[in-house]
């Protein structure tokens, strides 16, 4: 007993340095590999997770002990896959498990290769990613390949078609196509219009399934529960051979010492590991122009003022989300008014406006889904009334002849009933 | 296990080379790079720090950071203490490396000690590491006795644990038996003999290295047969499971010093030996410490173990003067690399090879052959044949100067042969047999004939057609219409005149709408030729007519000149879709569109009804008015008056009380369109009804009583 409660007190830290919504950083990763000499041959890309804080747990994709779960809570943070031949999990993973994770919130990270397996395969397709389903194939570009002295057949390609990168990065691997109907996947690294995927060793008598830029070498999804998924067609572009190797571009004449694939990795596994890109939204408030406290109700045509103070998670700490496009919407059905909040730029988003005349249950609504960003979904409902009878307007000068001739009626009946008593 | 490890390193290899033959580069100068990122002299234990220093030794690391002043200390009082046996070990092999000053006391404390717990050892890895001390100190201070007395029952003890497929188990009491035990074992066993006071009996020595050769029976190779060989464990055996490269790196080390310290000849393979160098090689330049220390140091072993074990076997020749050839037995292993393998005949690369040992340094006196050299599509012929390439002292590279003229673009399967130039050495090298390379010669493939035409029927008359550059940048323009034909034609060849069939030929027709349609172009003999027959293709076109964008992807590994050109537009009419035609399919949306913000809405309020202005309100209120006083006016002009007003107090009273009444009542009225609202108007209207109720029935009965009274009067 009292071992047990040792241990309970030993897991209080362990636990309480989990997953939470005031960290969003993801702690405990668990990596699956086909073989350990992955973690050494791939030792860079693991030490620059484990630099930032991240607790990697390597484990052989086939042990029959690793488990996702257990009593329900979920061990891990994030899922490192780096097993791409594997055909069965060992344990009680399998590609339900691995979905059934995501969907609880956590985070993946998939890299698949020549020989893919049916399983990562399966994974993939689940999230939005379709391998070329030629499993010989791999993606060869004749025009932008890397130029090396001893790789010849331009399966290792330079690529530099995404935002912002000093050098290109390398990939050696399969293609994929994201499937048109989810919109929630996007490209990170496209190939270039002359690549296509295809067996290397054999002639092209048909035209490949997979051609130009739609190829797709790594993508990434933020799921709708913001989990961010990663997949890459190539698990080498993770290699320490990768991050250390020059890359120059053919036809281009200049030469990088080192590959993008560290910087390009790094960034985005701080993106899918939730260190950047994370906002969160607090003290929601509004309220009528002058007023301070929050009414339980407006009437229509009031004017009122709304605000919100929006925080981006920088990996340490909580900082003032800096953005002009904010929106916020005043919704029925469809939104009455969609306004745009302006921001001091300390993380106070505020606007006001006024009521619409109409009345109902409305709901204040603030969608915010911006690339890169976790997305943002407020809402806060709130009654809209008509007026009440002796709201409306009084006085109105158009109608001063209908009270005139009342009045004058009723004089008239004053002075009558008087005369007609009185006469004589 | 061992068949995703096996996929594994097929992986692995793949992704080293994608086709057919590896080509392991020996250590070079980034293996030194990363040996002084990965061991930066900091480390925690002696283990570590053992790793780093034979690691900068083998390597020979000029700028590497000295630890020697800490490591001593951690070694003088590791030695000094009752510490463990693992730890002793490293830090008798630290010590080994650092030459510590070390009190020669300590020593003969230390094997003293360690001599009374060897027969108390009972597992393998605690036999190991007391035998290897023992040696250990033995090298260090060879003054020290650390001879054992009983070296025939600590032999037995050990070689009990064996198992008939050659592995070894790790205790007696642990059924599993494994590779990397071995390796252990075997290592004990060779300090075994070095520490014998007596020679050991030479069956039980040829018993072991009978189990040797059962070892190299269970080694794996990958599925593809290049020649690359290692060692695995199927089972952790109780222990953390040691990975391939460990495994295979404990069996080298052991082999290796069993070889060293034993006579006669153990018949290991060379192409095995050649295998597990490849092995190592393969692995490129790992990233754990840990690996990287195996990798080297195995490496170090399988090439240097003369110059190495020369000074451990030193006390032995005295005895085994008779086999002094001994240290020759495990053949070392050249490695046939090429710096390149994609040469380019547009700049008149030159084709060279180096042969190394494993650790780069320089190979014996021989020759490179280049047995024969052929096209991967023509297996039979071959280009080249018989061919020796010339060495060159200055660089160390084996060249051959010039590509014969029938070596045209493409790719090619060179096979390298190496001929040692002392004949009697063949036993102590082993260089493989053929060596298989496969190489690209690229080179710039010219394009011309490009003809582009829309033709009326097959046939084709000329006015439509027009000549491109393909070279250059010129587009064309080009109108057609269902019934009509395009052609598009031209010709590659390759730098030596010859017909070039790229990998990718692709015709690419893009509608204004996004829709893409793409051909292969198919070749035949040297002309490429594309007839897009628009009759037969108006069903995949989707029946939509407009602009097309049309371009050529050319390109092939070999080429060097490969392309993407747009080529022009073509107008094209097209018969309106009938009825049952296939739907468009729906054109991918842009996904970054649901990260736009969205438009501003504003809430269109009810405008305000239309009002008169003012001044006419006003003066129809004044109309209003005037009725009123035209009455008053009227009444006056009637001259009335008040002489039926009751005389008498009380009726008076009543009559002044009905008249205020409805005063009140109307005066409510006018309050009640200033400020009232209509709750407090019917309660007051309540009160003042009930009371002019009362008033006015007294007041009229009064006023009907006096005029009936009148009338009967």
């Amino acid at each position: 007993m009292a071992k047990l409660i040792f241990l309970f007190l030993t897991l209080i830290p362990i636990l309480c340095t989990s997953f939470t919504p005031e960290k969003p950083s993801d702690q405990r990763i668990l990596v699956l590999l086909d073989d350990f000499a992955v973690k050494s041959s791939h030792s860079l890309f693991f030490k620059s997770l484990q630099s930032r804080g991240f607790d990697l747990d390597f484990k052989l994709a086939d042990d029959p002990k690793i488990a996702l779960q257990r009593y329900g809570q979920y061990l891990y943070d994030a899922l490192v896959l780096f097993s791409p031949t594997i055909e069965r999990f060992g344990g009680s993973i399998d590609a339900a498990a691995i979905l059934d994770f995501v969907d609880s919130g956590h985070d993946l990270i998939v890299a698949a290769d020549n020989n893919a397996s049916d399983l990562i395969r399966e994974i993939a397709t689940e999230c939005g990613v379709d391998f070329d389903e030629d499993t010989s194939a791999v993606v060869v570009d004749h025009s932008g390949y890397a130029v090396s002295a001893t790789e010849g057949d331009h399966t290792l390609i330079a690529s530099d078609d995404f935002i912002k990168s000093d050098a290109p990065v390398l990939f050696q691997g399969i293609g994929h196509s994201l499937n048109p109907s989810n919109s929630l996947v996007l490209k990170v690294l496209s190939a270039s219009p002359t690549a296509f995927s295809a067996n290397p060793k054999s002639k092209l008598t048909s035209p490949p399934s997979l051609l130009g830029s739609s190829i797709s070498l790594v993508s990434v999804i933020q799921a709708r529960n913001n989990a961010r998924i990663l997949i890459s067609g190539s698990l080498s572009m993770f290699s320490n051979r990768f991050f250390n190797s020059g890359v120059q571009k053919a036809g281009s004449p200049t030469k990088h010492d080192k590959s993008g694939n560290e910087q390009f990795f790094t960034e985005l596994s701080k993106w899918v590991l939730h260190e950047r890109g994370h906002l969160k939204a607090v003290n929601v408030q509004h309220h009528k122009v002058g007023e301070t406290n929050e009414p339980s109700i407006y009437r229509i045509n009031d004017d009122l003022e709304y605000s919100v103070e929006i925080y981006e998670w920088s990996g340490k700490s909580w900082e003032p989300y800096v953005a002009d496009d904010v929106q916020v919407q005043f919704y029925m059905m469809s939104p009455y008014v969609l306004k745009t909040l302006s921001n001091d730029k300390k993380g106070h988003f505020f606007t006001s406006f006024k009521v619409p005349d109409v009345y109902g249950v409305f709901q204040f609504k603030v969608e915010y889904d911006r690339l890169g960003y976790t997305s943002l979904s407020l809402s806060k409902q709130i009654p809209v009334r008509p007026f009440r009878h002796n709201e409306y307007e009084r006085f109105i000068p158009a109608a001063y002849p209908y009270y005139g001739a009342a009045f004058s009626m009723m004089a008239g009946f004053f002075v009558f009933s008087a005369v007609h008593l009185y006469n004589k | 296990m061992a068949t995703n490890l096996a996929k594994f390193l097929l992986l692995l290899y793949t992704l080293s080379i994608c086709n057919a033959v590896t080509i392991p580069t020996p250590i070079s100068d980034s293996h030194r790079s990363a040996a002084l990122q990965l061991f930066h002299g900091s480390s925690s234990s002696l283990e570590e720090t053992y790793e780093a220093l034979r690691v900068f030794e083998i390597l020979a690391l000029e700028n590497k950071p000295d630890v020697s002043a800490t490591a001593c200390q951690n070694v003088v009082e590791n030695l000094g203490s009752s510490s463990s046996l693992k730890d002793l070990f490293y830090a008798l092999k630290v010590n080994g490396i650092l030459k510590c000053k070390v009190d020669k006391g300590v020593f003969q404390d230390t094997a003293s000690r360690l001599k009374a717990s060897v027969n108390d050892a009972n597992t393998l890895v605690d036999i190991y590491y007391t035998i290897g001390s023992l040696v250990l100190i033995k090298d260090q201070a060879p003054d020290v006795d650390v001879l054992l007395a009983d070296a025939d029952g600590t032999f037995h003890s050990i070689k009990a644990l064996s198992q008939s497929d050659g592995r070894w188990r790790y205790s007696s009491d642990n059924p599993e038996s494994s590779t990397y035990a071995a390796g252990l074992a075997l290592e004990a066993l060779a300090g075994v003999i070095s520490l014998a006071s007596s020679e050991i009996d030479q069956s039980r020595v040829n018993t072991v290295k009978s189990d040797i050769l059962k070892l190299f029976d269970s080694i794996q190779k990958y599925g593809t047969d290049d020649g690359t060989f290692y060692f695995d464990d199927k089972f952790g055996g109780g222990r953390e499971h040691e990975g391939s490269l460990s495994t295979t790196s404990s069996v080298v080390r052991g082999v290796t010093s069993f070889a060293a310290v034993t006579s006669g000849k153990i018949d290991l393979p060379g192409d095995k030996v050649l295998g597990l160098a490849k092995f190592f090689l393969g692995i490129g330049v790992p990233g754990s410490a840990k690996d990287f220390f195996n990798q080297v140091e195995s490496l170090a072993l399988l090439e240097s173990k003369r110059q190495v074990l020369f000074g451990k076997i030193y006390n032995f020749i005295t005895t085994y003067a008779s086999n002094i050839l001994f240290w020759y037995r495990v053949p070392i292993p050249l490695v046939l690399s090429l710096p390149a393998t994609v040469y380019s005949l547009s700049k008149k690369d030159q084709l060279k090879v180096t042969v190394n040992t494993v650790l780069g340094s320089a190979a014996p006196p021989l020759t490179v052959k280049l047995i024969r050299a052929f096209h991967t599509d023509a297996k039979g012929s071959a280009v080249i044949e018989g061919k020796e390439l010339q060495y060159d002292q200055s660089s160390g590279l084996h060249v051959l100067s010039v590509f014969p003229d029938n070596v045209d673009v493409g790719t090619y399967v060179f096979v390298f042969e190496i001929v040692l130039h002392d004949s009697g050495s063949e036993n102590d090298y082993a260089i493989g047999g053929q060596i298989h390379v496969p190489i690209y010669v690229t080179g710039i493939v010219k394009v011309s004939n490009a003809e582009i035409a829309v033709l009326d029927s097959d046939i084709g008359s000329d006015e439509t057609q027009k000549t491109l550059d393909l070279a250059g940048t010129g587009v064309v323009s080009l109108s057609a219409n269902h019934l009509q034909k395009l052609r598009f034609s031209f010709q590659l060849t390759t730098p030596h005149g010859r017909a070039f069939k790229p990998r990718q030929v692709l015709l690419k027709l893009r509608h204004e709408t996004k829709y893409e349609h793409i051909f292969v172009v198919r070749n035949t003999g040297k002309k490429f030729e594309i007839i897009l027959d628009f009759l037969g293709l108006v069903d995949k076109f989707y029946y939509l007519s407009g602009r097309y964008d049309f371009e050529l992807t050319v390109g092939d590994a070999v080429m060097e000149n490969s392309f993407l050109r747009p080529l022009g537009h073509l107008e094209l009419d097209l018969p309106e879709s009938p009825e049952k035609a296939a739907r468009l399919p729906p054109l991918p949306v842009d996904p970054y569109s649901r990260y736009e913000p969205k438009a501003e809405i504003a809430h269109l309020f009810r405008a305000p009804e239309k009002r008169p202005s003012q001044n006419v309100s006003l003066a129809f209120l004044i109309l209003t008015l005037l009725p009123f006083i035209g009455f008053l006016v009227g009444l006056l002009r009637l001259g009335v008056n008040f002489k039926n007003f009751p005389s008498l107090a009380v009726p008076a009273t009543y009559a002044i009380l009905f008249q205020l009444g409805v005063a009140a009542v109307l005066l409510l009225y006018v309050l009640f369109w200033l400020k009232l609202d209509l709750f407090t108007t019917l309660k007051a209207l309540g009160f003042l009804g009930a009371f002019l109720l009362f008033v006015g029935h007294r007041i009229l009965s009064h006023l009907a009583s006096t005029s009936a009274k009148l009338k009967s009067a």
